[in-house]
């Protein structure tokens, strides 16, 4: 129910407006005054105000001003005096609903009060969605900051240097990461330097809205120190207008610097093997050279030839063992010279075949060797060829003795003959036990060996330095359980 | 009765130079040239003792060491490893075995590294047996 205050000096009025009013549905307050009308006014907050235009003290268009200054929304309809045409202008342009002409005649001050009210409602509707719009106003802004600082945030903790500039390259955004590759204060740099000078490459020259892809390059810090990274950017484009630009750097100093320090364990990794592998070899050899002192004292205390001859030989095959592994330590470290001369090929495998026959035949295992008779001397170092010969064919041999397979019929072949791109192929081929493909992977690695306490694990290393040595190549050919076959190819005449 | 020994190893410096000291000190001493060989013989011959080389080709002494301490039938028969391996390397492959899903193994009571005098080798057989 709209309340409604009535101001005006003559009672009688009062009484009568009141009285109608009330008879209409509205409450209704009143007021002699225009004094006490604003006091009520202040007080009960009416939704709208009836005032008389002529009153002693303070006038309508006084209290009419006062109210509005209370409230800005207020509804206020004056009455006038008949005729009062000015005053009712007046009264308008301060902000009256309305005004009504004295004597009040219902019909019009029900009109009056009617156009007040939808005056009222649509004043409160607007109040209310200008508060709507505030509130919306004021949300948005909010979350448009939290989303800001939440980028800005990303921004700044990012693990990437990011550096961002406006479309005239002025830099805007250098994230900490930035700070710590470059050396550059953010304060020192936002909007004072040139990105160009600061992106390691020109991508202005980028085709359109394409992103520049990482890659490792270098840039110059503040002191002048190079620094490695990986750099990615991009033009920044709106509606096909360049805005700016983006670059992303990723520190790539700490990762370099493990990298070294990898390598660098890597290395000593591989000399203390080494050493633990020639320390293992030589142990094993004064194994042998203190057994073989052991038993040949026992031969002398009881005078048993036998122990003699067990000792004697024990002490003689680990010195030969000693002078082989010499032999390799010295071809493996480039101090021996390969001394080269011209040489029988049939001459050098006649020596190996001879010297391994008979342990072959000890295992049951068949040694063939097989020259081609029309070959000549070629030009090589004799001993080393010999060396490298010996090894794969008593690798092939042991490769026999070690098979699984012991109904096998073992075969050793040795065959040299001369190939079309004037070359000589020595092929080593035997049907043993074949190689896994682990240790294929490992076979000219040095100290690696599969014989146990008898390999040295330089064989193969040796002999593939000597092969190469002559300028030749070694071909390796094996599946597990089948065989293996090493063919050495040496050219005719040596570049 | 004489204890029989077992030598395992591939060298055979090593096997004449071992079964040789067993013998000159009142034992009986067979050989076998790698694991595979050796467990057979174990099997077969029920030595007292073992004195087992670490690398050998076909079947290593780290292998064959983990197989008898797994078994129950051999789980207490005393080994000596004797090895141009340092106990340390014996002792790291054995973990990372384990580690690999198998039975956690105990160490070894005895572990020489070659060269071993004769004298030593001796003693160790003696307090191998007298356990």
């Amino acid at each position: 129910m709209e309340k409604i205050l009535i101001i005006d000096d003559e009672q009688d009025i009062l009484k009568l407006l009141s009285m109608s009013l009330r008879a209409d549905g509205y409450q209704t307050l009143t007021a002699p005054s225009g004094k006490e009308g604003i006091e009520i006014f202040k007080n009960k907050k009416p939704d709208i105000v009836l005032t008389d235009i002529k009153m002693p003290e303070m006038t309508g268009l006084e209290v009419l001003k006062s109210i509005k200054g209370i409230d800005h929304n207020a509804q206020v309809i004056i009455i006038t005096g008949h005729g009062d045409i000015d005053s009712a202008i007046e009264a308008l342009q301060y902000g009256a609903s309305d005004f009504i002409n004295k004597p009040v005649k219902s019909e019009a001050l029900a009109v009056a009060i009617k156009r007040a009210k939808k005056k009222a409602a649509i004043n409160r509707q607007l109040k209310s969605y200008t508060e709507d719009m505030e509130l919306m106003c004021g949300i948005a802004t909010k979350e448009f900051e939290r989303k800001s600082k939440f980028q800005e945030k990303l921004i700044k903790i990012s693990t990437d240097g990011i550096v961002a500039t406006d479309n005239k390259w002025k830099i805007v955004i250098f994230n900490p990461e930035a700070e710590k590759i470059f050396g550059y204060k953010k304060s020192e740099i936002i909007r004072k330097l040139d990105a160009r000078d600061i992106y390691p490459f020109d991508l202005s020259k980028m085709p359109d809205d394409k992103i520049f892809p990482y890659k490792e390059t270098i840039v110059k810090s503040k002191t002048g120190e190079e620094i490695p990274v990986k750099f990615s950017g991009r033009i920044l484009y709106e509606k096909n207008n360049i805005v700016g630009s983006v670059g992303f750097f990723q520190d790539l100093r700490e990762i370099k610097r493990l990298e070294k320090e990898l390598l660098q364990s890597e290395r000593l990794a591989a000399v203390g093997q080494t050493v633990a592998g020639l320390a293992h070899c030589i142990k094993n050899i004064l194994h042998g050279l203190k057994g073989g002192g052991y038993i040949l004292d026992i031969g002398f205390k009881k005078g048993e030839t036998k122990k003699f001859e067990q000792g004697w030989r024990m002490v003689k095959s680990n010195i030969a063992r000693t002078a082989d592994l010499v032999f390799d330590l010295l071809s493996y470290s480039k101090e021996r010279e390969p001394e080269y001369e011209p040489y029988s090929p049939k001459k050098l495998i006649k020596e190996i075949c001879d010297l391994l026959q008979e342990n072959a035949k000890e295992h049951d295992i068949q040694l063939l060797c097989e020259v081609d008779p029309l070959l000549t001397d070629i030009s090589i170092d004799s001993k080393g060829m010999y060396r490298a010969l010996l090894n794969l064919t008593s690798n092939a041999i042991d490769a026999c003795i070690y098979d699984h397979d012991l109904d096998a019929k073992h075969k050793v072949s040795i065959t040299v003959k001369k190939e079309k791109d004037n070359t000589v192929a020595f092929e080593i081929k035997d049907n043993g036990a074949g190689m896994t493909d682990e240790v294929k992977k490992k076979l000219f690695g040095s100290f690696f060996s599969t014989k146990g306490s008898k390999g040295t694990g330089l064989g193969l290393l040796v002999t593939q330095k000597l092969v190469h040595e002559h300028g030749g190549t070694i071909e390796v050919i094996s599946e597990q359980g089948k065989g293996s076959s090493f063919i050495i190819r040496l050219p005719l005449k040596r570049g | 009765m004489v204890k029989k020994i077992l030598i395992v190893d591939d060298d055979p410096d090593v096997r004449l130079f071992n079964s040789t000291v067993a013998e000159e000190n009142g034992y009986t001493a067979i050989t076998a040239e790698n694991g595979e060989e050796g467990y057979k013989i174990i099997k077969k011959e029920k030595p007292d003792l073992l004195i087992l080389d670490v690398l050998m080709p076909r079947q290593s002494g780290l292998r064959l060491y983990r197989n008898l301490k797994t078994e129950k039938a051999f789980k207490d028969m005393p080994i000596i490893l004797l090895s141009g391996i340092a106990r340390r390397t014996f002792l790291r492959s054995q973990n990372a075995l384990t580690e690999f899903g198998g039975e956690e193994v105990p160490e070894p009571k005895i572990y020489l590294e070659k060269p071993v005098e004769p004298e030593e080798l001796a003693q160790a057989i003696k307090d191998s047996l007298s356990v």
